[in-house]
């Protein structure tokens, strides 16, 4: 896995992004990502936090505003850029969004970029993919032949986590890696997203409702509420704010208390 | 607000719902026709560039080709015996038998084996194209396919339309063949019409630029099968029942686009 790509400047700068379907969903959002950087994004369900992160490499076209990867646009830089650019950032989904007409093995193999795969020959790629579920906690033995419906859900994660970093990226967007995950699980993804940050300085934009976990690992932390960032800054920041949003993602009394005075959905 | 009110008013609303249903219906059609659009041309930069896996083309042959032999025979066969049974029974007394071949030939030809083919490839294999591609676009394994850096036109949606274009040609030859035989069969045993001068009817007013005009329909046909298919797939959003819907509408979708070119092949190809 490469350090930092070419270019300078951060490793993501979402500028300005405007997205609303039937309603607004992200009103003006303004964030820039370092290289080499782990940083959390906390939020209530449904303030589009899977939608910024799906802007990231244009799965989701925002209405307005612009992202850059690696000193790159995604949506002015032409074909070619999103291309380079959606094969150095690898995407772990919500919701695994496994291929299921395809092995347990096909599945990952497909998150080898093309040019890659031909140049590796099949036993170095048989050889990756194997490793790929070694570090997401699955047995290989066990699930390579496996079809998607033949998995639990956590295992489904696990196997989109393992596609997601088969490629080798420079930069992981990680939507909600640890939700249903028993606790043995869990540590195994913590443990990987802070061996994969700190072996090999790969930027790791993660999505968790896990506040307590998000703070310990990450470098920087940001809350998204209501379409725009309400707090971006370090965990310890993030620890004393006043803010009283801020404060029931922390403190599960503030929590039950926000539930009649906040208007958080 | 009273009676008398609205009735004054009920011209110039009716005008007004009316054009809203206009402009609705406008953007509509704009939109689908853009993006359309934006399929075809992606679709050829990805044949021009090569890009299109070889290995995915094959296996849609197989299962869009080959695999429909069977009902595109059946169904062929049915219509040639169809076509010949009706033609003999208005053909009674003064006209000579013997045009009962070109009747046969003509309409097989022409008309009934590209359409019916068609019709029948929309239900097995349009409908198929449709619900598979918007199963994987809820599911989001289009997107999960985008985030690997692979092309979904280039992986999904060339090689099910390459497949088809070749595919439909050869299964309307079969058809027309098919049905010309089961036609002439048919009028031998129900008409005592042998098979001399069935051909010998069928020559007199046969055209060797038929069968350009046969295939040439079948061509456009296996091209504007998959295309919907495929567009009306990749739009689809709504879970299990949007993933239904979807392919109800591609269904109707695919069956008025060849009714309505099957329609302006006549003016466009016959004079
Ligand atoms: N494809 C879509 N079409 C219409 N609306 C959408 C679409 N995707 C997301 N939304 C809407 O955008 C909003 C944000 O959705 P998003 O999935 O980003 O939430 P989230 O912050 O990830 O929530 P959670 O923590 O529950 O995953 C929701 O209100 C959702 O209804
Ligand atoms: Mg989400």
């Amino acid at each position: 896995m490469s350090v930092a790509g070419n270019g300078s400047g951060p490793a993501i700068e979402y500028r300005g992004v405007f997205k609303a379907f039937d309603e607004p969903v992200l009103s003006g959002v303004t964030l820039s990502v370092e290289r080499g950087e782990m940083f959390a994004l906390f939020g209530p369900s449904g303030t589009g936090k899977s939608v910024l992160l799906k802007t990231t490499i244009a799965l989701v076209t925002p209405d307005r505003g612009d992202v850059m990867v690696g000193g790159e646009s995604v949506y002015f830089g032409g074909r070619d850029v999103l291309e380079r650019i959606r094969r150095k950032v690898g995407f772990v989904f919500q919701y695994a969004a496994l291929f299921d007409s395809l092995t347990v093995f096909e599945n990952i193999e497909i998150g080898i970029p093309e040019e890659n795969l031909k140049r590796m020959g099949a036993n170095a790629v048989a050889q990756r993919v194997w490793e790929s579920l070694e570090l997401v906690n699955l047995d290989p033995k066990q699930v390579l032949g496996k079809l998607p419906s033949e998995l639990s859900g956590g295992m489904k994660k696990r196997v989109g986590i393992a596609r997601a970093i088969s490629g080798r990226p420079e930069i992981l967007l990680w939507d909600e890696p640890t939700t249903g995950l028993d606790p043995v699980n869990t540590a195994a993804i913590e443990r990987l997203i802070t061996q994969l940050s700190e072996d090999l300085h790969v930027t790791s934009l993660l999505v968790t409702h896990d506040i307590e976990g998000g703070l310990d690992m990450c470098d920087r932390v940001a809350m998204l509420e209501g379409g725009s960032l309400r707090f971006c800054g370090s965990p310890d920041d993030f620890r004393a704010s006043d803010d009283a949003v801020v404060k029931a993602f922390i403190d599960r009394k503030a929590a039950i208390a926000a539930l009649d005075t906040l208007e958080i959905r | 607000m009273s009676r008398q009110s609205s009735s004054v008013w009920a011209p110039s609303r009716f005008a007004g719902r009316f054009f809203v249903s206009v402009e609705r219906w406008s953007r509509f059609i704009a939109e689908h026709a853009g993006q359309i659009g934006l399929l075809i041309w992606n679709m050829l930069a990805a044949c021009a560039r090569l890009r299109v896996p070889r290995r995915d083309i094959l296996r849609q042959l197989h299962i869009i080709g080959i695999q429909s032999v069977p009902i595109v025979v059946v169904a062929a066969a049915l219509i040639g015996v169809v076509t010949s049974q009706q033609g003999g029974y208005q053909m009674q007394s003064q006209i000579p038998l013997y045009i009962m071949g070109s009747v046969v030939v003509e309409s097989v030809v022409l008309e009934m084996g590209p359409v019916l083919t068609a019709i029948v490839m929309i239900g097995r294999v349009g409908a198929r194209i449709t619900a598979e591609l918007g199963t994987m676009k809820v599911s989001e394994q289009i997107d999960a396919l985008q985030s690997v850096g692979r092309d979904p036109v280039e992986i999904l949606a060339a090689p099910r339309v390459l497949a088809m274009i070749i595919s439909m040609p050869l299964l309307v030859s079969m058809a027309n063949l098919v049905g010309i035989t089961t036609g002439m069969i048919s009028a031998q045993y129900t008409l005592g019409l042998g098979q001399e001068t069935f051909f010998y009817g069928a020559r007199l007013f046969w055209h060797s630029y038929d069968i350009v005009y046969s295939l040439l329909k079948a061509l456009v046909f296996g091209a504007a099968i998959p295309i919907i298919a495929i567009h009306m797939g990749l739009r689809t959003s709504g879970g299990a029942e949007g993933v239904g819907r979807a392919t109800t509408h591609a269904v109707v979708f695919m069956t008025l686009t060849i009714l309505v070119i099957d329609a302006l092949f006549p003016p466009l190809f016959l004079n």
